[in-house]
């Protein structure tokens, strides 16, 4: 079956066009903040906050766009189900991998203007060039912030309103996933240390996004496996 | 594809939109499926397309069960209004979509059909106008070639000389590749004569499932002298009846001495499908 | 197309009947398929299947296996002794019963028929 090649394709594809135009935006930003202000952190480090919201979005549009469609032409819920954890599966790191592309860059322009690079908060990277390192913890927070929206999402076509409740579970996945990697309030304007409190280490992190990646989608499976499709499309 | 329903139900918690309806549907035969709003129809196609699991009994496409069941549910069609099978960005997104998933899919048919209904491969489905939405939905049930294909209703968005060349595409694509085919419709005078048999249903279960011109044969009007007519037609299952002045004209089911009728000095003559259907599922809405 | 009054196989097997009569279709002359005139009429090619059938049952038609439908040589010549047959009761009687209705003298018909010869 060539589809699912497609799917990932589409996104994929759409993915690589908004990265550059983001990397533009960006990097004029920082040579905005560079010329007019003083800049002595890394300004990619804010920006990835977009990044995963972008990744929920993908989570959410997996179900509320496919899943009717897969059903309606015939798919079982159990391949839609498969193919939506491959596409997670391979789409967390190629959207990481832009990440690493982005803060090597960075780090080119940094080192090019003597601008100082630095980190706001505790990551499991230290520096813009631990490709590795980078990789890593991003992949781990693309696989939570993919799952949360698929799992949201399922809820939410199977329940409509009711699907408010899959938002507290989802939000756990995604604090608990967040946590492994440095970040202690990963939500935008929330202060509070309502995160968990663990220790950050890379195979933490990969126990983290393996555990978001198995309950979430278990979670996301109970919810579509016998999901009649609606009626009517809103 | 052959279809065998027995006593299904289909329950939505307590509301029972389906209830104990037995049907067998044959291969290769176009039916029509009748029914008011909220008879059913629509949780009827449901299942059998595998969108939703019913609630009892059993339902078999070709013996095999259908909920979940991939390698048969691919051979299923149902092409709602909803859109849900064209709502992917172009129209070209959606026929690929198909033409991925469909194994008995015709591109070349599609793209026929594509022209017939002066659609536009480059825009985006969820920004055309109905009809046209319609049109999209018909051309993806169509080429589907799917050995059970069902239009609950998807083709009346459209206008009606597009409807019109949708019915002979339909039928033309039917004898060339014969399929069972299952057309759920309002406009009944419009579609009735290509139906084989037909399929009434209402508050979720089964009226009628007879051949059509068996269906239309059983019912007659006989029209006349009031009296005469009320005489004659007294032991008879009387649908409906009208007066104008002295003329009665009384709606009969059922088999009917149509020379007997005349020697007593009254008209017969047939009742259009859509009469019998009112009067099948209740009598004209009051 | 059709008139509602009668079922459409037998408006369609009337319409094959008619084209016998006049001649347009002659002995062993093949017939338009069913599925043709399903698709010209619009209907379902099963009733469509029946028209045919029943000529082939009154012996207007007759069947060459995986050719098609055929007129029988002697189609014309039975339509025509069948129609005769009827042309009084179904013709005559009821233009006669009109014309007495409408206040019409016989001679009158009589007249219009002597000089339409």
């Amino acid at each position: 079956m060539r589809f699912p090649s497609r799917l990932l394709a589409a996104n994929i594809w759409f993915a690589l066009f908004a990265w550059l135009a983001y990397l533009v935006v960006i990097t004029l930003v920082t040579v905005g903040i560079g010329v007019w202000g003083e800049l002595n952190e890394s300004v990619w480090e804010k920006a990835v906050q977009l990044t995963r919201w972008y990744a929920l979005f993908v989570g959410v549009a997996l179900v509320t766009e496919f899943l009717p469609l897969f059903i309606a032409h015939g798919q079982s819920r159990r391949q839609f189900g498969f193919q939506a954890a491959v596409t997670i599966a391979i789409f967390a790191p190629f959207l990481s991998a832009l990440l690493v592309i982005s803060f090597l860059l960075e780090s080119l322009l940094y080192g090019l203007t003597g601008w100082t690079w630095a980190l706001g908060q505790a990551h499991l990277f230290s520096a813009p060039t631990q490709v590795p390192m980078i990789f890593l913890e991003y992949t781990v927070m693309f696989v939570g912030w993919l799952v949360a929206g698929v799992f949201v999402s399922s809820a939410f076509y199977r329940w409509q309103g009711g699907g408010l409740l899959a938002i507290v579970p989802a939000v756990a996945i995604v604090l608990f996933v967040q946590a492994t990697i440095g970040d202690k309030t990963p939500l935008p304007f929330i202060s509070l240390r309502i995160g968990f409190d663990v220790a950050d280490s890379a195979l933490s992190a990969v126990l983290a996004a393996v555990g978001a990646f198995v309950v979430g989608l278990g979670l996301t499976w109970l919810i579509i496996r016998d999901v009649p499709l609606r009626n009517k499309v809103s | 594809m052959r279809i065998d329903i027995d006593n299904l139900k289909v329950a939505y918690g307590e509301t029972v939109a389906i209830d104990s309806l037995s049907l067998r549907l044959d291969t290769g035969k176009i039916y029509g499926l009748l029914g008011r709003n909220g008879a059913g129809k629509t949780s009827l196609l449901s299942v059998l397309a595998g969108f939703r699991r019913h609630s009892g009994g059993t339902v078999l496409a070709d013996d095999s069960p259908i909920f979940e069941n991939w390698l048969t549910t691919r051979e299923i069609s149902l092409i709602r209004d909803a859109g849900e099978t064209v709502n992917l960005g172009t129209v070209e997104d959606a026929l690929y979509f198909a033409e991925d998933v469909r194994p008995r899919w015709d591109a070349a048919y599609a793209q026929e059909l594509i022209d017939l209904f002066k659609l536009d491969r480059k825009k985006n489905v969820k920004s055309m106008s109905k009809g046209q939405r319609s049109a999209v939905g018909v051309v993806v049930g169509l080429a589907s070639r799917a050995p059970l294909t069902m239009f609950d209703e998807s083709y009346l968005g459209m206008d009606a000389p597009s409807r019109q060349a949708f019915y002979d595409a339909l039928l033309a694509d039917f004898m060339a590749h014969p399929r069972t085919i299952i057309l759920s419709t309002h406009l009944i005078e419009e579609v009735s004569s290509l139906f084989e048999e037909v399929v009434i249903i209402d508050k979720g279960r089964l009226v009628v499932h007879s051949p059509a011109d068996e269906l239309l044969a059983m019912g007659s009007a006989v029209t006349g002298p009031a009296e005469q007519v009320e005489e004659f037609t007294r032991d008879l299952t009387v649908l409906g009846s009208k007066q104008l002045g002295p003329t009665r004209s009384v709606m009969v089911y059922g088999p009917l001495d149509h020379a007997e009728a005349r020697k007593a000095g009254l008209e017969t003559g047939p009742i259009a499908m859509q009469e019998l259907f009112i009067h099948l599922t209740g009598g004209p809405a009051s | 197309m059709f008139d509602d009054r009668s079922p459409i196989y037998r408006q369609i097997a009337d319409r094959i009947k008619a084209e016998v009569l006049s001649g347009a279709l002659k002995g062993d002359e093949q017939v338009m398929s069913t599925n043709q005139y399903a698709a010209f009429f619009r209907i379902n090619p099963a009733t469509a299947q029946k028209a045919f059938q029943q000529l082939v049952d009154e012996g207007v038609l007759y069947k060459k296996r995986g050719i098609g439908m055929f007129v029988s040589p002697a189609a014309r010549d039975t339509l025509r002794a069948e129609r005769r047959e009827g042309f009084f009761t179904d013709v005559v009687d009821p233009m006669v019963a009109e014309a007495k209705a409408i206040g019409i003298p016989l001679d009158d018909v009589i007249k219009r028929i002597r000089d339409s010869r």
